[in-house]
This record gives structure tokens, sequence and C-alpha cells, in this order.
């Protein structure tokens, strides 16, 4: 039982690559989620049944199931009648899963502005969807801000699940190296070292953004 | 639709299906006494004791199970830690939800007003009386809604194990998927598996919430 942490240096530049790719489809993954899953939730509650319930649908089946399946479905399942690329495949896949948990929780913190706030807009003479988007919609997404930041650092560690689908990003990588040096241990300890230096970094983040956002509620 | 193709991969994912409730069942078990050996460790009188169990939360909070798994599968023998893909499955699930379980069971006891606790010591319990007889069973409600929570995401979690090659259901699934080129109809079953599971579990939970707040006035 001895370590050796000198291939991991070697191909440290491969893992900055990882990091790299991980921290770009974390960020587009986020937007993406945020506004979709906004989008979504204003679809769900200002809707007919016929336009939202399929949509519900969609929210309540991408929570019950787990991730990988998903991601399985649409590369393995999907690429049987056309052909998408693996990395498409995947922010589209965890986009779509985190849309759902964002839109549900956006749904509940829209529900959570009073109704007062709508009449009272209303009765000042603004519209359905000036009321919507500049009375409700603004509180409720004060109000969704630390649930989304729970959301978006658990979706960051989701994406090292990408790595089964075959995209490029940090474990993957790290799996690369590993398969030209032997060293599984040292390759993964150092992966999680830097999961956990991403992950305080997105707390502290999350911290700040909190108290920046109290103070304008 | 296919539907005689789904009759005949239904017994597969069924078998599927009973090691992703035997994996995450068994996982549940174990986490459960790490987290309750957690909480009792972050509650202790001796500041390291205090910071060890604190920064073991952290760091199996922070990075992502999908990493502990590989870790464990394929670093653990280089420390001699050999385990076949169930057990490790098994042991790294349950290290991992015993530390989020930790911090549900920690937290449903903080919520526990804490004259309780006071009044209870003033009136001659000692402090394990005061906590099997009087905080115990005030908190009891709202960690068994948190740790059913943290069952069903362990439940979502045992597709991982899949990485390390143990059968269950999105093992079996992809594999299906691979051999009948019917993604559709296997995704639909197995997604139905994992929603029969997991609506299962919110029953169980919801029968042992209403068990235990039977004499809570809320």
């Amino acid at each position: 039982m001895e370590f050796d942490f000198s291939p991991v240096i070697t191909y440290f530049p491969t893992l900055v690559k990882g990091i790299g790719a991980t921290l770009l489809i974390g960020l587009v993954v986020g937007i993406m989620s945020i506004i979709g899953g906004q989008i979504v939730a204003v679809i769900t509650l200002y809707t007919k049944k016929v336009v939202n319930w399929p949509l519900r649908f969609f929210i309540w089946l991408f929570m019950t199931t787990p991730l990988l399946l998903q991601l399985y479905f649409l590369y393995f399942g999907l690429g049987q009648w056309i052909l998408i690329p693996a990395i498409v495949v995947g922010v589209l896949g965890l986009g779509f899963h985190y849309m759902a948990y964002n839109a549900d929780i956006f749904i509940a913190t829209i529900k959570s502005v009073s109704s007062g706030q709508y009449e009272a807009s209303r009765s000042l003479g603004f519209g359905h969807l000036a009321t919507l988007f500049y009375i409700i919609l603004p509180q409720a997404l004060y109000r969704a801000i630390p649930q989304l930041g729970n959301n978006m650092i658990i979706m960051v560690k989701d994406i090292s699940v990408l790595s089964a689908i075959g995209i490029a990003e940090l474990v993957y990588l790290s799996q690369y190296a590993i398969s030209v040096t032997f060293r599984p241990f040292e390759f993964y300890i150092t992966i999680a070292v830097i999961y956990y230096l991403i992950n305080i970094l997105m707390e502290t983040g999350q911290s700040w953004v909190e108290r920046r956002a109290a103070t304008r509620r | 639709m296919d539907i005689n193709l789904m009759i005949e991969i239904m017994p597969l994912l069924v078998k599927a299906a009973w090691v992703t409730i035997d994996i995450s069942v068994r996982a549940l078990f174990f986490g459960f006494f790490i987290a309750s050996a957690l909480v009792a460790l972050r509650s202790s009188r001796t500041p390291p004791v205090r910071w060890l169990a604190r920064s073991y939360i952290s760091v199996v909070r922070g990075t992502p199970y999908f990493v502990q798994l590989l870790l464990v599968f394929y670093g653990g023998p280089a420390v001699g830690l050999r385990l076949d893909p169930f057990t490790c499955g098994v042991v790294v699930g349950a290290f991992n939800i015993g530390a989020y379980m930790s911090e549900a069971i920690r937290g449903a006891i903080i919520s526990v007003d804490s004259g309780q606790n006071e009044a209870s010591r003033s009136l001659g319990f000692g402090r394990f009386a005061t906590l099997q007889h009087i905080v115990l069973p005030q908190a009891a409600g709202l960690m068994i809604r948190s740790v059913g929570v943290l069952a069903i995401i362990l439940v979502k979690n045992s597709s991982l194990v899949s990485i390390i090659s143990v059968v269950e259901l999105t093992y079996q699934a992809q594999r299906l998927i691979g051999s009948t080129y019917k993604p559709l109809e296997v995704f639909s079953l197995s997604a139905l598996m994992y929603i029969v599971i997991i609506y299962a579990v919110m029953g169980i939970v919801e029968l042992l919430y209403r068990r235990a707040t039977r004499y809570t006035y809320l």
C-alpha cells in the first residue's frame, strides 16, 4: 500500500480541462434549468388543463425516475431514431431533470406570493401579463433563491454522472488517465478533493447571494 | 408499443427491481445506525470528536455519490479494501446516506423547543432519559418525514450502482434497450417500477408518520 501521486501531476492539465468542461456544463445547465424552470412553472400555473397537464406529467416523471435512467433512455434510446451528439444529450438530459425540480420550486413560490399582490396590481391598472412579470415573478424568484441554490449544488455533483454516457468531463477524463496509469485511488481522491473545493465555493457563493437577496426583498 | 415484448421482459425487470429494493433497504438500515452514531458524536463533549464528525459529514455531502462509489470500488483495492459490487453499493450507500440522515435527525431533535429539555432535566430526568422519553417522541414526526425523503433519494441513487456492474433496474434497462431496440417500452416499464417503489416508500413513511404522531397535538 503505497501512494504515488506523480501520475496525477503529470495528467493535471487533463484534469484542468475536465474541471473546465464540468464548470461549463454546470453553467449552461444552470442557466437553462433556472430560466426553463420558471417558464415551465408559469405555463403550468396560468394555462388551460390541456396544456398544463402534460407539463405536470413530465415534471412528475422527471422527479420520480433516476437521472441515469433518463440519460440512458435519451442517449441509447433516442439514438435509434435520431442521431444526437452525446454532449447535447447530456446537457439536455441534465437540464430537463433540474428544470423539473426548479419548476416544482417556482410553482410553490409563485403560489406563496399572496393573491392580494395580484389584485392590488390589477386595480392599479397593470394588465395580467404585466402583473405577472413585474409584480409576481420577481417576488417569487427572491423566495426561491435558497432552494435554487441547493438544487444547483446538487446539480454540479450530478454532472459526474454524465461520464456514464461518455461526456469528457472531470470524471471521464480521469478515467482515461487511470486507464493509462493504473492509479485509480490517487485519481479518484484528487477528483473528490476538487469536487469538495467546488462545493465549498458554491456554498460560499450561495450564502453571499442569499445575503444580497435578503436586503432586496 | 409492443405489448408482447413488455410482457416478455417483465420478469427480468421485476428481478432487477428486487435488487434495487434489496440494495436500498440494506443501505437504509445500516445508514440509520451510522447516522445515529454521527448524531451522538456531534453532541459529544470532546471538541475533536465533534469536529471529526462534522468534517466527515461535510466531506461526504460535498462530493458526488458517483465519485465515492468509484473511489471505493476501483480505488479500494489499493488500500486493501476489496468488495464485491453489491456489497460496495450497500456500504457506500449506507455511509453516504448516513451523513445526510444525521443532519435530518439532528435537525428534528433541534427543532424540539429547548424548554422541553430544560423542564425535563429540572424534573430530575437524566440526559438520556430526557432524550428517550421527552425529546425523541416529539421529534419523531419531523424525523420520519425527512428520513423518508432521503429514502427516496437513496432509491434513485441506487441506479448509479449499475456503473460498477450490479445488475439492478437501470443496468437491466440499459441492457434490454441494447438487445431489443425498443427503448420506449423498456423505459416506460422500468420507470413504472421506480415509481411503484417510490410510492411504496411514501406510503410506508406516511403510515409511520401517523403512528408516531398519534399522541402529539399539533
